[in-house]
């Protein structure tokens, strides 16, 4: 396990990485993707949608934060290019880059960009004063990563426009040219971009396409990048394909959808909890993508992961379960349009029935705990955490402060009431044709296509 | 057609820092422009050229020995306060990117801070209660975990957690003609050209191109010391992949060539910038040679257009990059082109070729071989390119030297103005950081 987690960052950049010697970046081009996801909105501030990996890719691509995190952690400028704190981090006064245009004209202010964080945060302060942006009373030491996320991202409102392409408009290095929500994104180059216009002359984004359909599509040519699901990428083609893998970034666990009622409902989750057989998962259904994990955040973003035990105890879970007088049977839901998400959810449902627990595997939407796929949030750990007890309904933190301590204990409280049963940490692999080139993965496991071209066929 | 005329030079000045800005550390740094122009200092700079060895160490941002007191202290601390004094049994794993000898450093602190603190070692059997410290990491910190399990069957987890930090080294190759690479110039920041305004054995004064600067530094006291910033102004965003050339001037200390602007600076001290918006062409190569070619204002190329004509061609196709090889009565030029190929135009014929090189070449002329040597970049291990020097007997390029590893993807390699060495920009693939190399070729090694 030593040096696991740089090992995933060296091959994200090996593979991933532009060969500048080779050849100069060329201009031109439509890249042709394909995603799971089926987004229906482009707003980055709606939560009504799920945050994917998708919708984080497509936000980065059509808008802008004030600040980025490059891949370890770092905080770079954005559309602020010189920011301050002032008061204990009270105060942050953000000074936005000069000449800066969103896609239908209008020039970035500090007074539409406080629109723009007021709308997504409404309980935070944010003003304007003349060309700065100041967001005051957050005292936030992750307030930086924080606006570093995508649903984050500077956007123009157009309150007036019916038309839903256009009631936010970014400043990202793509605009929208067709929208079929759910269904089909096509992204123009935005020829005035403040980073350069990019070298792709388009994207188009056919979404809500399964494994298999993406990666026949891929074999076809129809694609030139599709994710691949987890346990598959082995089978990609190194011969014709770029593999690319982040790092675990997805968390796969079970959630509850209620606080547990009493203490043997307790006692019969961290059995449960104990039977799981983690190992035969990751190495058979899994194909050893997945880290076992009994924690919410990964080594690579916590540094401690891997003191919560993710070892099966059948003789204690056994004796949990003889603790109680009865155990009614549970459905556990997964979803339908997954196949992999199926077979692991009748997996955990044997190792429950050998401690004598009832699992109903089932792909309805009511289900007394769900198997989920979480995309973590950020590299920032108190960032990532959060966002899952928030998601999943857990006991929020009672203090936030920079200490690792704080930070474990925060976790340990978390999972305490067994709402949540992680189960593993999951990279995110794509596969992407030979001539799809600087094509790289952010800590977040969105993919960055704003640099990306399409090498053509020599003469 | 007049265009816009921009001036403005970065001053620097102390400031107050607030709790936490990214603005630029800005240290009072004194400005130094006489000893880039004045003759008067040369004694000065004579002097401390003794020292340029140790100033090109010292500005490679080689990272000191870590100082791993105070997490080992804090530690030890919230370990016995769980423990109480006594006999522990101690187990310590390395699961971070920490070398043995940082790990072992490590462990032999923490016991000695343990040991301060009351904590006798023993065997399981006899011990009290047993630690496993794992000296792990995140993206920011080390992590430093102790598992502590009680003989009374308590457990208990303690934590400290560290910044890291850290520095990366460099490659090196030789055979009979050799390609002799020389570090002039790392930062975080992209770099898109260097030029060395002033040497004696060896650089002591030089310019760096960046994304929006131009900023002089000087040796001086065993490292470069920033002697002034210019910024370039420009009315439109750069294009992606932006390139950019100094030349050094003849009436003035440099110029700078940018996609759609040029920038030239003044010719008398104290030095300031001049930026217009411009589409004049860039020279290409470096003494010895002539042509020119005009670089398209939104993308990352040469059009194709050249001036004067070579030859019959006016035209030739769009390139990223160019070196000549002069012959008795002509000049061969090899234009690296957009489309992946090598176009070699002599004035009367053209011919194509893919030589396996990159989309980065540049001409040398030297003491050695024919006298002149196309320096091109290839492909080599997939995070380290390569580059080397050939020439040009007949129509095949023949190589002269063994490949010059890099350390990451090369990004430029630009001529120098004297023509008898090149610049070459690399992104350190290890540290992200940008690295300028001087290129030379050296004979009968």
């Amino acid at each position: 396990m030593k040096h696991f987690a740089w090992q995933w960052l060296v091959i994200s950049s090996v593979l991933a990485g532009s060969l500048a010697a080779e050849t100069r970046p060329q201009y031109g081009g439509t890249l042709h993707v394909a995603t799971r996801s089926a987004l229906t909105t482009l707003d980055p501030a709606d939560r009504t949608q799920p945050d994917s990996l998708a919708g984080r890719t497509v936000t980065t691509l059509l808008y802008d934060t004030l600040v980025t995190s490059d891949d370890s952690g770092r905080i770079k400028p954005g559309l602020a290019d010189t920011w301050q704190a002032s008061n204990h981090n009270q105060r942050w006064q953000f000074h936005l880059r000069r000449g800066v245009k969103f896609h239908d004209g209008t020039p970035l202010s500090a007074e539409i960009a406080a629109n723009s964080l007021h709308f997504a945060n409404p309980s935070w302060s944010v003003s304007a004063q003349a060309d700065v942006l100041v967001v005051e009373d957050s005292g936030d030491p992750e307030l930086l990563a924080e606006l570093a996320l995508p649903r984050n991202a500077i956007v123009k409102r157009n309150a007036e426009s019916r038309n839903a392409d256009n009631k936010v408009t970014g400043t990202g290095p793509f605009r929208v040219a067709d929208w079929q929500p759910g269904k089909k994104l096509t992204l123009a180059a935005n020829e005035d971009a403040w980073r350069g216009r990019p070298f792709l002359d388009a994207i188009e984004i056919e979404m809500g396409k399964n494994a298999h359909d993406q990666m026949t599509a891929l074999d076809l040519g129809k694609e030139e990048l599709v994710e691949v699901a987890p346990g598959q990428a082995h089978r990609v083609s190194q011969e014709h394909y770029t593999l690319l893998r982040s790092e675990p970034i997805v968390l796969l666990a079970l959630a509850f959808s209620r606080e547990a009622a009493s203490a043997d409902a307790q006692t019969r989750r961290e059995a449960l909890s104990l039977c799981v057989d983690r190992a035969s998962i990751g190495s058979v259904l899994l194909q050893g993508a997945g880290q076992p994990a009994a924690g919410i955040l990964p080594t690579w973003i916590s540094g401690y992961g891997f003191v919560f035990p993710v070892a099966t105890d059948l003789p204690k879970a056994r004796q949990l379960r003889a603790q109680v007088h009865s155990a009614p049977a549970w459905t556990l839901g997964y979803d339908a349009n997954d196949s992999l998400a199926r077979l692991i959810a009748e997996r955990i449902a044997l190792n429950a029935r050998d401690v004598g627990l009832t699992l109903q595997p089932a792909s309805s939407a009511a289900a007394d705990l769900r198997l989920v796929e979480i995309p973590l949030a950020s590299s920032d750990p108190w960032i990532a955490l959060l966002e899952v007890i928030q998601l999943a309904g857990l006991p929020a933190a009672k203090s936030k402060s920079t200490s690792v301590e704080d930070l474990y204990a925060a976790e340990q409280a978390a999972l305490a009431g067994k709402r949540l049963i992680p189960l593993f940490h999951l990279p995110v692999s794509y596969a992407a044709s030979r001539n799809l080139k600087h094509l790289s993965i952010r800590a977040d496991g969105s993919v960055d296509l704003a640099g990306s071209w399409l090498e053509a066929a020599k003469p | 057609m007049p265009r816009a005329i921009y001036n403005s030079t970065i001053k620097h000045s102390a400031i107050k820092h607030p709790a936490i800005s990214n603005l630029a550390d800005a240290r009072a740094i004194p400005r130094l422009v006489n000893c880039v122009l004045c003759p008067a200092s040369l004694p000065f700079c004579v002097r401390i050229l003794l020292l340029l060895p140790a100033f090109i160490l010292l500005s490679r941002n080689f990272a000191p020995a870590a100082d791993w007191h105070l997490p080992e202290q804090q530690l030890a601390r919230k370990i016995v306060a769980v423990t109480g004094p006594g006999a522990i049994a101690l187990t310590v794993n390395n699961r971070s990117s920490l070398g043995q000898r940082d790990a072992e450093i490590i462990q032999n602190g923490l016991r000695g801070e343990m040991e301060a603190l009351g904590l006798r070692f023993a065997r399981p059997e006899q011990a009290a209660a047993t630690v496993t410290i794992s000296l792990s990491e995140n993206l920011t910190s080390f992590a430093w975990v102790a598992e502590i399990r009680q003989a009374a069957g308590e457990s208990a987890v303690v934590m400290v957690a560290t910044p890291r930090s850290g520095g990366a080294p460099a490659g090196h190759d030789s055979v009979p003609m050799a390609l002799h690479k020389t570090s002039l110039w790392a930062q975080d920041d992209p770099i898109l050209d260097v030029a060395v305004l002033e040497e004696n054995t060896a650089p002591t004064h030089i310019a760096v191109l960046g994304t929006e600067k131009v900023s002089l530094y000087r040796a001086q006291a065993g490292k470069w010391v920033l002697d002034q910033a210019f910024e370039i102004a420009h009315s439109r965003a750069w294009p992606r992949d932006l390139r950019g050339r100094l030349v050094l001037g003849k009436d003035r200390l440099f110029d700078v060539y940018l996609p759609g602007v040029i920038c030239q600076s003044t010719a008398a001290a104290p030095v300031g910038l001049n930026c217009r918006d411009s589409d004049d062409p860039w020279p290409l190569g470096g003494a010895g040679t002539s042509l020119n070619a005009f670089f398209s204002p939104a993308r990352n190329f040469f059009t194709g257009a050249i001036a004067p004509t070579l030859g019959k061609f006016a035209m030739v196709p769009k390139f990223y990059s160019a070196g000549p090889v002069p012959r008795e009565k002509y000049a061969l030029w090899l234009f690296a082109a957009t489309d992946g190929r090598i176009h070699l135009i002599d004035g009367v014929s053209e011919r194509t070729s893919d030589f396996g090189w990159g989309s980065e070449i540049a001409g040398v002329k030297t003491a050695c071989g024919s006298g002149w040597q196309i320096l091109a970049t290839e492909r080599g291990d997939p995070s380290q390119d390569s580059i080397r020097a050939y020439e040009f007997p007949d129509r095949d390029p023949v190589a002269v030297t063994a490949p010059a590893d890099l350390p990451g993807t090369i990004t430029a390699v630009w001529t120098e103005t004297k023509g008898d060495s090149a610049i070459a920009i690399v992104r350190n693939s290890d540290t992200g950081s940008y690295e300028a190399f001087r290129l030379a070729v050296a004979c009968n090694q």
